[in-house]
C-alpha cells in the first residue's frame, strides 16, 4: 500500500473515504511465526479486505486505577468488510471505542511480538514543538483531532503490513469490544517485554557487529536528531511568520483612522486598510495547513526510534549468540584439560590441584561427563542462536528494505506538500498586495 | 519680480492655476495693493469655502471650467515644457582636513530661466549649507511653507555618519527638499535659493549676507509680540486640526512600520537557520538528499529576497514618515506665525477703535497690518493646496511602493518554490508525477 494513500486518508479529515487494503504478496518473512505469536487462520480475509477508520473522538469520565475522576478521550474505530460495500452504502459498519492508553498497549505487544519489525509509531503522547500560539494541552479540540488523525494512521498502516496484519490480537483490537486487554495480557507478553526492555537497556559490546546494522543504527540516531531540530526550528519559524503577518493588521486599523481625515485619499486608504485587515488574518489558516507537515515529520522521528529498536535488538541477539560461543568454547576447553590432565591456560583448578593434588580418577569422570552433557547443550544452543541471528537478520532486513522505500515516498510526499503550501501561500501576498496597490494607486 | 498674469508653475503635479508672487516676499519693502490675481483665487477656489480639513473639494464635481482646469493640471504629469529648473542632488564625497570630517553633494542645476547668468551650474554643497538655505527662506520668505531638511544631528555611536546607508538617505532628502523648493512658484525666485544653486563660494556670499539682512528694515520681520488671537478663521482652525490629526496617524504608522521590519528580521534570523537544516539532513540520506537539498537552497532564496524587502522598507519608507513630521512640524509654525499677525492687526484695529476720538494716529499702520494678514493669508491657503496635493501623491507613491516591494518579494519566493517541484516529482527512473 502506497504512503500517498496513507497520507491521502490523513489529510481528509472527517472524511470517511478510507483506504483499501489490497492484496499484500506472501514473502519469506510471512511464513516465520513467532512462537507465541497468535496468528489469524491463513484463510481468513477480513484483513486484507477491510475498511477501517478512526472516525471520531468524545470525552467520557470514569475512575482511574487509583479510584479518582479523570477526563478521557475516547476514539471511535470503524470497520466494515470490502464486500458489504458492494453490497450497498447503507451496510453500517462496525464499531468500538478505544481510548490511547489501549493504542498503547497495541503497539508495546506488537513490538514485542515482532522485534524485528519497524512497528509503525503512535501520534505523540504530548504536544511537542508547539508554536506559542498553538495549544500544548492535550484536551485542546485541535490537538485531538490531529490525534485522531495520527490513530487512525496507525491503524491503517499496521493494517497494510504484510506480516503485522495478520495478528490476531490486532484483529481483536478492531473488532473486539470487551476483554481485548485480557486477551492481551493472557499472551504473556508483558514478561517478554520486561526482559527486552532490560536487555535494551544494558550496555554490552558485540565482538564482531554487522556493519550495515551499526550503518543503520547510526542513520537512525541522524534521523531522530536532525528531524528533533528541523521540528524545533520550524515552529519557531511558524511563530515569526505569526508575527509579521498580525502586526500588518495595525495598518488596518490605522487607514481606517487615518482615512477619516482625508478627503480624496480616503476611500483608497480605507479599502487597502481592508485587505491588511484579510492578510493578516490569513496566517492561520497557513499556519494551521503547515501542521500536517510536522505531524508528518513527526511521524518519521518516531519511526527513527522503532527502526533503533530493531538494530538494537539484532545487537542483543548477536550478543547472545556470542556469549553462548564462547562458553562452549571454554567448556571444550575444560574437557580438553580434564581429558588430557594438561593445564594449558591458568586457571583455579589447575592452581589448587597443584596444591591439593589432583582428583581422583572417579571424580574426573563424573566431571567429564558433565560437561559433556553441557557441551551438547552449548553446541545445540550456538546452533540455535546461530539459526536465530541468521532469521532475525533476514527477516529485518527485508522489512528494513520495505521501510525505507516507505520513508523515501512518503517524505518525498511530504516535501512536495510543503511545497505546494509555500506556493500557495506566496499566490495568496501576492494577491493581496496587488489589491492593496490598486487602493493605493486610487488614493 | 512680480507677475501680473497667472503662470503655469514647473512642477510634477503641484499645480496652481495662480501665480502669486506677493511684495511681501521680495526684499524690496515696496506695500502694494493685493494684486488682481487675489482676487481671483477667491473665486476660483468655490473650493476656499468648503474645507474642513482644509483639503482641496473633489473636483469630480461639476462646477466651472476652472476648476475642471484646475484638475487637469492636478492629474497632469510633468510637462517639459512648462518646468524650466532642474536642480538635482548627487555624488557624495567625503572630505577630511585637520579639523574635520564632513560630506559634501553635488548640486547640479539646469535652467532657462532670465534670473540665472547660466543655463547650467554644478556646485559642491555640505549639509551646513542647506540648513543656511532653509534658514535664509524661511526668514524671507515667513509666510510660505518651507520644506523640511533630514535631521541635523545624529547621535554619534548609533548612527555611522558615513555610511552608505546613511548618506544615501540624507542625499535623498536633500534632492528632495531642493525640488520641492524648485517648484515651488514663490520660493524658487528666492535670491538665496538662485545663489545656493550658483554660488561658486557659498561661504563669502553668507558673510555678505549677514551684512544685507541688516539694512533690510522690518518688513520682513513678523514680531511676534504676544498678542492674543481673538478668533482664528475656521479654514485655518481646520488646517491645524488636521494637523494634529495627521501628526498622530504618521506616528502610528512610523510605529507599526518600524515593528513590522523588527518582526521581519526576526523571521530572518530563524529562516537562516531553518534552510541549513534541511541540508544537514539531505547529506544523511541517498534517494532524498536532492529533494532536501532543494528545499534547502528554496529556503535560502526566500531568506535573501526576504531581507531584500526589509531593507527596502527600512531605507526608502521609514524616511519619508520622518520627513512629513518635521514637514508638519514647520508648517504649525507657520500657522503660528499667522495667527501673530492676525492678533496684531486686530491689536492695532482695536487700539484704533478706542481712540475714535482723536487724531487716527496711524491709520496705514493698521492697513499695513491688514495687508499684512490677508498677503500671508493667501500665500498659505496657495501652500497649503499645494502641499496637499504634493502630500497625497507623494504618499500615493510611498504606498504603492511599498505594495510593490511586498509583491516582488511573494514573486520571488513563488518562483523559488515552483522551480523545486520538478526537482521533488523526479523519481530516479526519470519518471515524473502530478502533484497531490
Amino acid at each position: 500500500m502506497r504512503g500517498s494513500e496513507i497520507l491521502e486518508s490523513m489529510t481528509d479529515s472527517g472524511n470517511e473515504e478510507v483506504a483499501v487494503i489490497g492484496n499484500t504478496d506472501l514473502t519469506a518473512a510471512d511464513l516465520h511465526n513467532n512462537t507465541n505469536n497468535t496468528m489469524t487462520e491463513e484463510g481468513v480475509p477480513l484483513l486484507k479486505k477491510m475498511e477501517i477508520s478512526v472516525s471520531e473522538a468524545e470525552k467520557r469520565t470514569g475512575k482511574n486505577a487509583v479510584n479518582m475522576q479523570e477526563i478521557y478521550t475516547v476514539y471511535l474505530i470503524e470497520t466494515r468488510p470490502v464486500d458489504a460495500i458492494t453490497e450497498g452504502p447503507s451496510a453500517a459498519p462496525d464499531s468500538l471505542w478505544r481510548r490511547y492508553s489501549e493504542f498503547e498497549l497495541l503497539r508495546n505487544y506488537l513490538l514485542v511480538t515482532f522485534p524485528y519489525i519497524v512497528v509503525p509509531p503512535l501520534p505523540e503522547k504530548r504536544a511537542e514543538f508547539v508554536w506559542h500560539k498553538l495549544s500544548a494541552d492535550n484536551m485542546d479540540p485541535d490537538f485531538v483531532e490531529r490525534r485522531r488523525i495520527g490513530l487512525e494512521n496507525f491503524l491503517l498502516r499496521v493494517a497494510s503490513h504484510s506480516v503485522l496484519s495478520k495478528d490476531k490480537i490486532f484483529y481483536l483490537f478492531l473488532t473486539q469490544d470487551d476483554g481485548w486487554k485480557d486477551v492481551v495480557y493472557d499472551t504473556g507478553f508483558q514478561a517478554k517485554a520486561d526482559s527486552r526492555l532490560k536487555a535494551l537497556n544494558a550496555t554490552f559490546r558485540v565482538k564482531n557487529p554487522d556493519k550495515r546494522y551499526t550503518e543503520l543504527k547510526h542513520y537512525s540516531d541522524e534521523l531522530q536528531s536532525v528531524i528533533s531540530q528541523l521540528l524545533r526550528v520550524r515552529a519557531k519559524v511558524a511563530d515569526r511568520l505569526y508575527g509579521v503577518y498580525k502586526v500588518h493588521g495595525n495598518y488596518g486599523r490605522v487607514f481606517s483612522e487615518w482615512s477619516a481625515i482625508e478627503r480624496e485619499m480616503g476611500d483608497g486608504l480605507q479599502s487597502a486598510g481592508h485587505h491588511m485587515d484579510a492578510y493578516a488574518a490569513s496566517v492561520d489558516d497557513i499556519l494551521e495547513e503547515e501542521e500536517h507537515y510536522a505531524d508528518q515529520l513527526k511521524e518519521y522521528l518516531y519511526y527513527s526510534e522503532a527502526l533503533r529498536a530493531v538494530c538494537r535488538k539484532h545487537e542483543l541477539i548477536q550478543y547472545e549468540l556470542e556469549m553462548a560461543a564462547q562458553d562452549l568454547v571454554s567448556k571444550k576447553q575444560q574437557r580438553e584439560e580434564l581429558a588430557t590432565g594438561t593445564v594449558r591456560t591458568f586457571s583455579l583448578k589447575g592452581m589448587t590441584s597443584k596444591l591439593f593434588g589432583q582428583e581422583t580418577p572417579e571424580q574426573r569422570e563424573a566431571k567429564l561427563k558433565v560437561l559433556e552433557e553441557q557441551i551438547v547443550e552449548g553446541e545445540e544452543l550456538v546452533k540455535t542462536s546461530n539459526a536465530e541471528c541468521d532469521e532475525y537478520v533476514r527477516n529485518a532486513w527485508i522489512d528494513i528494505d520495505r521501510f525505507k522505500e516507505q520513508k523515501n515516498q512518503d517524505l518525498k510526499e511530504a516535501l512536495i506538500s510543503y511545497a505546494v503550501m509555500q506556493i500557495s501561500m506566496c499566490k495568496k501576498g501576492i494577491q493581496v498586495w496587488t489589491n492593496a496597490k490598486e487602493c493605493f494607486s486610487k488614493m | 519680480m512680480s507677475v501680473s498674469t497667472p503662470k503655469l508653475l514647473p512642477s510634477s503635479g503641484k499645480k496652481s492655476i495662480h501665480d502669486v508672487c506677493h511684495p511681501l516676499s521680495c526684499e524690496e519693502a515696496a506695500l502694494t495693493t493685493p494684486s488682481p490675481e487675489l482676487q481671483n483665487t477667491s473665486s476660483i477656489g468655490d473650493k476656499d469655502l468648503s474645507l474642513p480639513n482644509g483639503t482641496p473639494v473633489d473636483t469630480s464635481s461639476p462646477a466651472s471650467s476652472s476648476s475642471l482646469l484646475n484638475r487637469l493640471q492636478l492629474d497632469d504629469d510633468l510637462d517639459g515644457e512648462t518646468r524650466d529648473l532642474f536642480v538635482t542632488v548627487d555624488d557624495p564625497k567625503k572630505h577630511v582636513s585637520t579639523m574635520e570630517t564632513y560630506i559634501t553633494y553635488r548640486v547640479t542645476t539646469k535652467t532657462t530661466r532670465t534670473e540665472f547668468d547660466l543655463p547650467e551650474y554644478s556646485v559642491r554643497r555640505r549639509y551646513q549649507d542647506f540648513d543656511w538655505l532653509r534658514n535664509k527662506l524661511e526668514d524671507t520668505q515667513p509666510t510660505h511653507i518651507i520644506p523640511p531638511l533630514p535631521e541635523k544631528f545624529v547621535v554619534k555611536g548609533v548612527v555611522d555618519r558615513f555610511s552608505e546607508e546613511f548618506v544615501e538617505t540624507r542625499r535623498k532628502a536633500l534632492d528632495k527638499f531642493l525640488k520641492r523648493i524648485a517648484d515651488h512658484p514663490v520660493l524658487s525666485f528666492n535670491d538665496n535659493f538662485n545663489v545656493f544653486l550658483s554660488a561658486k563660494d557659498l561661504n563669502s556670499y553668507k558673510k555678505q549676507g549677514m551684512a544685507l539682512l541688516s539694512k533690510m528694515g522690518e518688513s520682513v520681520k513678523y514680531v511676534t509680540g504676544g498678542y492674543k488671537l481673538r478668533s482664528r478663521p475656521l479654514e485655518f482652525a481646520a488646517m491645524g486640526d488636521y494637523l494634529d490629526m495627521f501628526t498622530q496617524k504618521l506616528g502610528t504608522i512610523d510605529r507599526i512600520a518600524q515593528r513590522i521590519i523588527k518582526e521581519q528580521a526576526e523571521y530572518l534570523v530563524e529562516l537562516r537557520e531553518y534552510g541549513p537544516v534541511y541540508s544537514s539532513w539531505a547529506s544523511a540520506e541517498e534517494e532524498l538528499r536532492q529533494p532536501l537539498e532543494g528545499v534547502s537552497s528554496c529556503v535560502a532564496n526566500c531568506s535573501t529576497a526576504l531581507e531584500m524587502l526589509t531593507e527596502d522598507m527600512s531605507e526608502e519608507f521609514l524616511p519619508v514618515f520622518r520627513e512629513y513630521v518635521l514637514y508638519i512640524e514647520s508648517m504649525k509654525n507657520v500657522l503660528k506665525k499667522r495667527d501673530q499677525v492676525q492678533a496684531e492687526y486686530e491689536a492695532k484695529l482695536e487700539a484704533v477703535a478706542f481712540r475714535k476720538e482723536e487724531r487716527p494716529c496711524a491709520p496705514t499702520d493698521v492697513e499695513k497690518c491688514q495687508d499684512r494678514v490677508e498677503c500671508f493669508n493667501a500665500d498659505l491657503k496657495a501652500d497649503w493646496d499645494r502641499w496637499q496635493n504634493n502630500k497625497r501623491q507623494d504618499f500615493r507613491l510611498l504606498l504603492t511602493g511599498m505594495a510593490d516591494k511586498n509583491i516582488q518579494y511573494y514573486e520571488k519566493c513563488l518562483a523559488a518554490w515552483e522551480s523545486i517541484i520538478p526537482l521533488l516529482q523526479d523519481k530516479p527512473d526519470g519518471k515524473g508525477e502530478m502533484p497531490s
